[in-house]
């Protein structure tokens, strides 16, 4: 699966990402340079990073004598491990039985299609990072989405862009969406929230 | 010096070798995918599973990497060893389903086809035995490719699924893939390892232009090897066939008397 390509983050100005290379030291430093602490090693960068950045990586295995191919296998085997970078928000779109029904796939179309963003991955511009998942347990609110911890119900496929627009342009995501959330909020609450946990 | 018995036929074997080693020092088959002998047991293929007597019951073990301790008596042509090493090939036969030499194989298993929903070439023709990833670590020092993802997304991959960096086009993996599926293409000048992308240029003799290995192999040979080695890289790159000439040449023009007669081309 082809990861579109993503610039360097905001903060960082080196195109390599370079910058982070004192904090790989740093971390090796903190674990005695054991090439059996690769993991905590890992989940330490990607604490500082977000994510494994490649180049955090590399230095990581020439570092310890680690090949790099073993480092990526590790963090392609577990799931908690992220080589793209999380985005400003994060998406999570049901895609339970309820929601799918309801046409929870035509909004994941047009959420990818217009963020430029794959399942699992994050937009070009860094705002979003989309995760379907399975089920939310929401199935009142079908079909649900949730932005930062904010659940968004009785979407369509162009109220799930509006909002995402309207979170993408502001600074402060529940703010910006407060108006247009209350109205679908109150709607969802008339229809009951009790099978949240069905 | 423990007795190993296979098939009530027994031999002599040094403790610690594996029931395989026995086995095959003796001409006895047992069917093997993921073994190699020039690297370490790995038992991932799960075909050269025999039985062995636990005194009472009948243990399944992978004779590859089962070491020979005391005493052991194996069964490796019993109904139920057979019947699972079938069972093995079926599912490995679904997962390389176009790979001929699996079906060479699997035909002398006495397995035509497999019941089981088959993947496609698209999704990799890869038993993932790890022979590919092991042959670049332990032999070549390289460890270029690894086992990347987990569960049904597993698959042999350079990191970040892009052509390797380490790579050198030295083509073990592909020498020791044992369905085929990983291949060193030769395009002209330039080499490319299916299906890993990582392609580089040829290196051609530099008399008659006949292709030696690929310009990485060379490299990387002048940078890891031996001072004596690094020295005969850093002169003439020739054939075997140019060299054999160049000193015939060389001993010609010493002249003397003594000279050899130039030997007839072959």
């Amino acid at each position: 699966m082809s990861q579109p390509q993503l610039g360097p983050p905001p903060t960082c100005q080196s195109p390599e990402h370079t910058c982070g290379v004192s904090v790989v030291h740093e971390i090796i430093e903190r674990y005695g340079g054991n090439p059996e602490m690769l993991i905590p090693m890992m989940q330490d960068i990607q604490a500082a990073e977000g994510y494994l950045p490649r180049e955090h990586l590399r230095t990581l295995g020439r570092e310890l004598g680690v090949p790099l191919s073993r480092i990526y296998g590790v963090a392609t085997f577990y799931a908690a491990f992220r080589l793209q970078p999380k985005g400003k928000h994060t998406i999570t779109l049901c895609m339970g039985t309820v929601c799918y029904l309801k046409g929870a796939d035509q909004i994941s179309a047009v959420i990818q299609d217009e963020f430029q963003v794959k399942p699992g991955g994050t937009s070009p511009d860094r705002k979003f990072t989309f995760a379907p998942v399975n089920c939310l347990g929401a199935c009142a609110l079908a079909p649900v989405m949730v932005v930062d911890g904010e659940y968004f119900g009785g979407l369509s496929a162009s109220s799930a862009v509006d909002i995402l627009q309207k979170i993408a342009s502001s600074k402060k995501p529940s703010e910006a969406v407060a108006k247009a959330d209350a109205k679908q909020k109150t709607a969802a609450q008339k229809n009951g929230r009790g099978s949240q946990n069905p | 010096m423990p007795t190993v018995t296979i098939d009530n036929q027994a031999f002599a074997a040094e403790v610690d070798e594996t029931i395989l080693q026995v086995a095959a020092r003796n001409g006895v088959w047992i069917p093997t995918l993921c073994y190699h002998a020039a690297l370490e047991p790995y038992a991932s293929c799960r075909l050269c599973m025999v039985e062995i007597d636990r005194g009472g019951w009948w243990q399944m073990v992978t004779a590859c990497n089962y070491p020979v301790r005391r005493d052991v008596t194996v069964r490796v042509e019993s109904e139920r060893a057979i019947r699972a090493r079938r069972g093995v090939m079926r599912l490995l036969l679904a997962r390389a389903p176009e790979s001929p030499e699996l079906r060479a194989l699997a035909s002398r298993l006495g397995v035509t086809q497999t019941d089981f929903p088959t993947v496609t070439e698209a999704e990799g023709n890869c038993i993932l035995c790890g022979l590919c990833v092991r042959a670049c670590e332990e032999r070549i020092g390289t460890a270029a490719i690894s086992l990347t993802g987990r569960g049904v997304e597993r698959k042999v991959s350079a990191p970040f699924g892009e052509p390797s960096e380490e790579c050198i086009l030295c083509g073990s993996c592909a020498a020791v893939c044992p369905v085929g599926t990983i291949r060193l293409e030769v395009h002209g000048d330039e080499w490319e390892l299916v299906p890993f992308g990582k392609k580089g240029p040829a290196q051609r003799c530099a008399a008659c232009g006949a292709v030696l290995t690929a310009e990485l192999v060379r490299e990387a040979l002048a940078r890891r090897g031996p001072a004596a080695v690094q020295g005969i890289l850093a002169g003439e790159e020739l054939c075997a066939r140019c060299k054999r000439k160049k000193l015939v040449g060389q001993l010609l023009a010493a002249g003397g008397s003594g000279a050899p007669s130039a030997p007839s081309e072959r």
